[in-house]
């Protein structure tokens, strides 16, 4: 094999110009093929990476939304959860919430305002007031900005006023920017928890699967199931969320892409197929006497075949390397400009060599069998 | 050797060779004359396997090569038979070894033992030293000497030469013509094509080839006339 190689070598030598303008083609589709490949791959590995901490292995999650637009209040209730933690595969149940803060109302004076609430964070930064980790039953509250100025119009520290109910303490004032999120007020941890956390409507259940379970399949007996007998069955509607779907969405669209830059890549490979068929053409009917020769000394019609096969493949392998250096060097040129790092993959490399022989292979054996198939005696007759 | 009955050939309406009846014995070193245009090349093409198309029957080693498969045609080229061409046929862009080396490209032999038989052919034929030489930077006669080599590299029974000195003075073809000789003499058997009587000495018989026609001595040629 290694001297058919050599021939391959040697004839692709003697006509250096004319076999590097055939190869053009092929370094130029290999060199795209190996871009694409890089950004796509780049691309894929920081999303999915990004994505890497919503861990949805061997979690289904259920959704219950309401169906009403003026009572959005309900969900998943403890007796749901057991119903769920029946289901074969699932081994445990835990209701969520995808609402983090309660409703409330807000009394003061003769005003009474809807409000959502939350525990406090650790840190806050306050506009007036001092901060400070409120503990046990304190009945201290701290309020937005706009809150305040909707309650009151002056001085708002110290003031009173009633939670559902409960008196709270102003005891801060804090402001919330454009770009930011959050609820209207803050009280202690424990008082949250004793007061209002009950009244978050636990609107996911996350069931924890068996490992190799079919998630597909739990979620859709899950469902089946809260359908028939979810306590809020009348008042809203279950489905499985599906975090994957961003992500999958996202793929999707960068797998269009790739697809479309992959079809002109094929395109110009097609051309530079073409162009090896040609080139194979010349070659073959430029030496019909050396055909003549081997065949009169033993080689076999396969032998000529093979001979003119391997110098096509190798041809096209030579350029499908000149095209992977050629890529190397445009990846690390399109990685200066962009935001995520493109990456040449063992399998890109891989790919493109598989091509470029596919390539060679394809539009190398016509010419090559019709060298194989030349007869014998008209071929003597070449000087 | 080699033993074809009743052989004809026609290209559409025109007839090269008819009633062909030829035997060649171990080690003789037949010569085949006639003019151009009498079918000579054409002969021997079929003599040599290369050429399919015909009628008659053809024993060589007294098998029938008469519709074999063309690996099996291959084979036995490379392996039994020799050919030297008139105008030498050597690949311009290959030196003296890689010429003479094509035939064990084809055979299953190892590659010491392909390299010992080609620097031992290259010895016989007197080109020790020519090695790298491209056939541009040769004379003529070295290049038949490298077409030589290249035939009985592989040491076959046959050695097929057609008009091996056409291309050469008279003294370089003597020169030739006394390695074809000795090749003989070794026990190789050799059937040339020429139409110079001189070269035609050298052989042990000589056989006319006139219009397609075979005869075994000039007298009936002309008798036929």
């Amino acid at each position: 094999m290694t001297d058919k190689i050599m021939i391959a070598l040697k004839s692709i030598g003697k006509n250096k110009n004319r076999n590097f303008l055939t190869m053009l083609g092929i370094i130029i589709g290999i060199a795209s093929v190996i871009c694409i490949l890089a950004i796509g791959d780049g691309f894929t590995h920081t999303v999915t990476k990004g994505m890497g901490s919503h861990d949805t292995r061997n979690k289904v999650t259920l959704q219950w939304e309401s169906t009403s637009d003026y009572n959005t209040d309900g969900g998943f209730t403890a007796n749901d959860a057991s119903v769920l933690s029946k289901v074969p595969g699932v081994d445990r149940v835990k209701l969520a919430s995808s609402i983090v803060e309660a409703g409330a109302k807000v009394q003061y004076k003769t005003k009474n305002i809807s409000i959502g609430l939350n525990k406090q964070p650790k840190h806050l930064k306050l506009v007036k007031g001092t901060y400070f980790n409120m503990t046990g039953s304190s009945n201290g509250v701290y309020i937005s900005e706009d809150l305040a100025h909707k309650l009151f119009k002056e001085n708002a520290i110290n003031r009173l006023i009633s939670i559902d109910g409960t008196v709270f303490v102003v005891q801060g004032i804090y402001h919330i920017g454009d770009m930011n999120y959050r609820p209207d007020a803050y009280v202690s941890k424990q008082v949250f928890k004793d007061l209002f956390a009950n009244q978050i409507s636990k609107d996911q259940a996350k069931l924890y699967v068996q490992p190799n379970a079919n998630k597909k399949q739990i979620g859709r007996t899950a469902v089946k199931r809260m359908k028939k007998m979810g306590e809020q069955k009348n008042i809203g509607k279950y489905s499985v969320s599906n975090p994957d779907a961003i992500s999958k969405q996202f793929t999707r669209v960068l797998n269009d892409i790739t697809y479309f830059i992959a079809f002109i890549a094929g395109i110009s490979l097609l051309i530079a197929g073409i162009g090896v068929m040609n080139v194979m053409y010349i070659t073959v009917s430029e030496r019909r006497k050396e055909i003549g020769i081997r065949r009169a000394f033993g080689a076999t019609s396969g032998d000529i075949r093979n001979q003119f096969l391997i110098e096509s493949v190798v041809l096209c392998v030579i350029g499908g390397i000149i095209g992977i250096i050629l890529g190397y060097i445009l990846v690390a040129i399109i990685n200066a400009f962009l935001p995520f790092k493109a990456v040449i993959t063992a399998y890109a490399l891989i790919l493109s060599l598989s091509v470029s022989t596919a390539v060679g292979l394809i539009f190398g054996f016509i010419p090559s069998n019709k060298a194989a198939k030349s007869e014998l005696v008209g071929l003597l007759k070449e000087e | 050797m080699l033993k074809v009955t009743d052989i004809g050939k026609t290209y559409g309406k025109f007839t090269v060779l008819q009633n062909i009846d030829l035997e060649v014995a171990d080690g003789e070193f037949l010569a085949i004359m006639g003019p151009s245009g009498s079918g000579k090349s054409t002969l021997i093409n079929i003599l040599g396997l290369l050429d399919q198309s015909y009628t008659g029957e053809y024993l060589l080693e007294s098998k029938s090569y008469k519709d074999v498969n063309d690996n099996e045609l291959s084979q036995i080229r490379g392996d039994q038979l020799g050919f030297v061409f008139q105008n030498f046929k050597l690949l311009t862009t290959y030196n003296v070894y890689e010429n003479i080396e094509i035939p064990l490209i084809y055979s299953k032999k190892k590659q010491s033992k392909k390299h010992e038989m080609v620097e031992d052919v290259i010895e016989k034929v007197g080109l020790t030293g020519k090695e790298k030489n491209r056939p541009a930077e040769l004379s003529g006669g070295q290049q038949q000497r490298v077409a030589i080599a290249r035939a009985i590299v592989n040491r076959p029974k046959l050695i097929i030469a057609d008009e091996p000195t056409g291309a050469l003075d008279s003294k370089t073809s003597k020169e030739i013509m006394e390695i074809f000789t000795k090749l003989n003499q070794a026990g190789t058997t050799i059937i040339m094509v020429t139409h110079d009587s001189e070269v035609a000495n050298y052989a042990m018989r000589t056989v006319y080839i006139r219009d397609g026609r075979l005869y075994n001595d000039e007298k009936s040629v002309k008798n036929h006339d």
